[in-house]
């Protein structure tokens, strides 16, 4: 066993951390402020592969796993660039079409996934349903020999950059417990509405409302059984896990990084302020912190990649949760360290808050994740 | 086209860089090594020819093992195979030594074109492209902007004071390239997965036929005889506009060379 990534991985994380660098901070904040997206540096990535580390090489990809993706979203957000969609397109719905596709699928989705070329959204939460995927009402109905789709989706990142989106639904004879199916829907379908939601948050990826009013899609917008059962749904919930705790793991670099520089530098009395052990050590903790989540985010990584979703399942849970809270307490005091400069458009520092409290709360919330341990892991008795 | 193109490991300028004080030589484990950033380009231009005109980019580092890292990214970058000239006995080798040791490996290798970078950021000493080009024997183009081939003929456009001038060689030629010359691509995905399975040669002095008596630290024709700490940086100079402040900013952008 081995706590040292692959020199194949550091390489990659060098390589993603110079492009990284070349954006930078000052790029997506520039972009999420004119209401633009992050196209270039999307592009770029893409068609370096860096997009695609994790799509099978038969389809163009780099033929890795979800620990190389998670290494470029990590690199990527410490550049100052946490691209959402990353967590979204190609560890989530890459991941499930090339678990669950049909042959036509995967060759119609997956070289696109590969070089970044296409993008796609996910949608699961609904505005009655929540953090309760079983209640969710998003209903396919058998039509001829293909299906309607109705219902309405809530907090639906990228719609609007995305080419389609993948809904998680339930047939129409399912009653009870889900048994998700998954539909791929071509952002153009007809009776496919889309609203923005106004958010508290910089960051150039928005949220929508969806609505499907009878929207009529071929047979082969199914990916996997129509009552596939949860696991060819989680075999995309947990890569989509891992990435949410490498972005936040980047994050809290990036926020703990700027802190660093600023205690070294600024000083107001006899020594920088870095000197003072009241600044010093709450980065120190912080660091500690964001450590142990960074490593459990690894060891889901590589649970996921060795094919053991089940623990996989436990560790990326954990990770998510560990790294949530780390980045929380990174920014945090990078905001307490920089003093009134901390709340600036300038130092970057503040804007960074309602991205990282975010982290609390999707794409699974910290209490979901306290029962899943308390549950799950502890075998003590469920309340819901 | 048997293109090599010579990459040099350096101390990372983004973190302090101090040399020894035994021996006076840098200390290069102190900070992470990286690629002399013009090497970059210089590897750009190489897999450039070989994507025009076909052949094969050979990477050549003399440094010490851990240089290895700074090899695989240029292999990782799309070069072909490399060649890693390391041995203590060339520890603390001056300009002269180096380009000897490598004129030496370089006879292993083979050439049309030698490409190097036209400074280094650790000694920038500038001159192992014309004592390169001296003991081969071959032409030298230097601090070139830009480079094309034909045939046996190679054009280039170096970098001067007052503009540029246009040269041209027959290969085989030694070419030192600036940062103006191209984009340094990154290194894509497949390229860093295929860089660990491409040949990297290890040679010592004996393979390389190097003579040893010619090299390293005590037989180096030149000796730092003392060093200090470069000073702080200095207060800027405040131009204050009294109607002539442009025209003050461009004299000493001038005076610096910068336009
Ligand atoms: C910026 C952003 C982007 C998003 N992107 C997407 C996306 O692309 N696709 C998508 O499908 N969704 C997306 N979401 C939705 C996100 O996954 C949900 O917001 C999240 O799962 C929580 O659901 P909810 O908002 O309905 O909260 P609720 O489920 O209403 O929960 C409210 C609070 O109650 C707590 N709670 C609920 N039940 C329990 C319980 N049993 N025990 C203890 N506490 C409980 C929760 O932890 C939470 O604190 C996004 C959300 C945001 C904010
Ligand atoms: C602080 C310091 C001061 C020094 N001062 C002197 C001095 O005054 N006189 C002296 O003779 N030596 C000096 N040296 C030694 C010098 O580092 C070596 O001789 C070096 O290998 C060649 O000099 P350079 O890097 O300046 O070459 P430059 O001519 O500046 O480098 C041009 C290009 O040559 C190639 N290249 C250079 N070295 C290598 C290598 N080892 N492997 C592969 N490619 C290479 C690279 O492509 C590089 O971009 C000094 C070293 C240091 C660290």
């Amino acid at each position: 066993m081995s706590f040292i990534e692959t020199e194949e991985r550091r390489a990659l994380r060098a390589a993603v951390a110079e492009l990284g660098a070349k954006y930078g901070s000052s790029y997506y904040v520039e972009k999420a402020r004119s209401g633009q997206k992050t196209d270039e540096l999307w592009a770029e990535a893409g068609r370096l592969g860096y997009l695609g580390v994790n799509v099978p090489e038969e389809y163009g990809g780099g033929g890795g796993g979800i620990g190389d993706l998670a290494a470029v979203c990590e690199e990527l957000a410490a550049a100052g660039c946490p691209l959402l969609l990353m967590v979204v397109s190609p560890a989530i719905c890459a991941t499930i079409i090339a678990r669950s596709g049909t042959e036509g699928q995967r060759e119609h989705w997956l070289p696109r996934f590969a070089d970044g070329s296409v993008k796609m959204a996910f949608a699961i939460t609904e505005p009655d349903a929540g953090s309760n995927a079983h209640r969710i009402t998003t209903t396919a109905r058998r039509d001829g020999d293909g299906w309607v789709l109705s219902g309405q989706k809530t907090f639906i990142s990228g719609v609007d950059e995305a080419d389609a989106v993948l809904f998680v639904a339930r047939t129409e004879d399912q009653k009870g417990n889900l048994r998700p199916s998954l539909f791929i829907v071509p952002t153009g379908a007809e009776g496919f509405t889309h609203t923005p939601i106004d958010m508290e948050i910089v960051s150039p990826e928005k949220q929508f409302i969806c609505h499907l009013d009878d929207v009529r899609l071929p047979y082969d917008a199914l990916v996997g059984d129509e009552d596939g059962g949860l696991l060819q749904l989680f075999a995309g919930l947990n890569p989509e896990r891992i990435m949410a705790s490498a972005m936040g793991a980047g994050i809290g670099r990036l926020a703990l990084g700027k802190a660093v520089d600023y205690a070294k530098d600024r000083q107001v009395f006899k020594a920088p302020i870095g000197a003072h052990q009241g600044v010093a050590h709450p980065l120190a903790a912080a660091k500690i912190e964001l450590e142990l989540a960074r490593l459990m985010g690894q060891k889901a990584a590589w649970l996921y990649d060795g094919g053991d979703d089940m623990g996989a399942g436990e560790a990326a849970n954990m990770a998510k949760y560990a790294t949530a809270e780390a980045a929380i307490h990174c920014v945090d005091q990078a905001i307490q360290t920089h003093g009134g400069n901390g709340l600036t458009t300038e130092y970057g520092v503040g804007m960074l808050a309602g991205v990282v409290r975010l982290m609390r709360i999707a794409p699974v919330s910290r209490e979901m994740i306290l029962n899943f341990v308390a549950q799950h892991s502890l075998g003590l008795p469920k309340s819901y | 086209m048997n293109i090599v193109v010579l990459v040099k490991q350096v101390p990372d300028t983004e973190s302090p860089r101090k040399l020894k004080s035994d021996d006076s030589t840098l200390d290069r484990a102190a900070a992470d090594g990286v690629i002399n950033e013009l090497d970059e380009y210089a590897i750009e231009e190489a897999l450039k020819i070989k994507e025009a005109h076909g052949g094969e980019v050979t990477v050549l580092t003399m440094g010490p093992a851990k240089a290895t890292d700074s090899i695989r990214k240029a292999l990782a970058m799309g070069a072909d195979k490399a060649v890693h000239l390391v041995d203590d006995g060339l520890a603390g080798s001056d300009a002269l030594q180096t380009s000897y040791a490598i004129q030496q490996a370089l006879g292993r290798t083979g050439f049309d074109i030698v490409i190097l970078g036209s400074e280094s950021t650790d000694a920038r000493t500038g001159v192992l492209a014309a004592m390169l080009s001296e003991r081969l024997g071959v032409p030298q183009i230097t601090l070139a902007n830009k480079v094309e081939i034909d045939g046996s003929a190679i054009k280039a456009q170096r970098v001067t004071d007052y503009g540029y001038d246009r040269v041209e060689a027959t290969l085989p030629a030694v070419v030192s390239v600036v940062e103006k010359i191209n984009e340094p691509r990154y290194p894509s995905f497949k390229g860093i997965m295929a860089a660990k399975k491409k040949p990297v040669e290890t040679l010592g002095l004996g393979d390389a036929g190097i003579d040893a008596a010619q090299v390293g630290l005590a037989n180096a024709a030149t000796e730092v005889v003392d060093f200090a700490d470069a000073p702080a940086r200095a207060q800027g100079q405040i131009v204050t506009d009294e109607g002539d402040g442009g025209a003050k900013i461009a004299e000493f952008l001038a005076s610096k060379k910068f336009v």
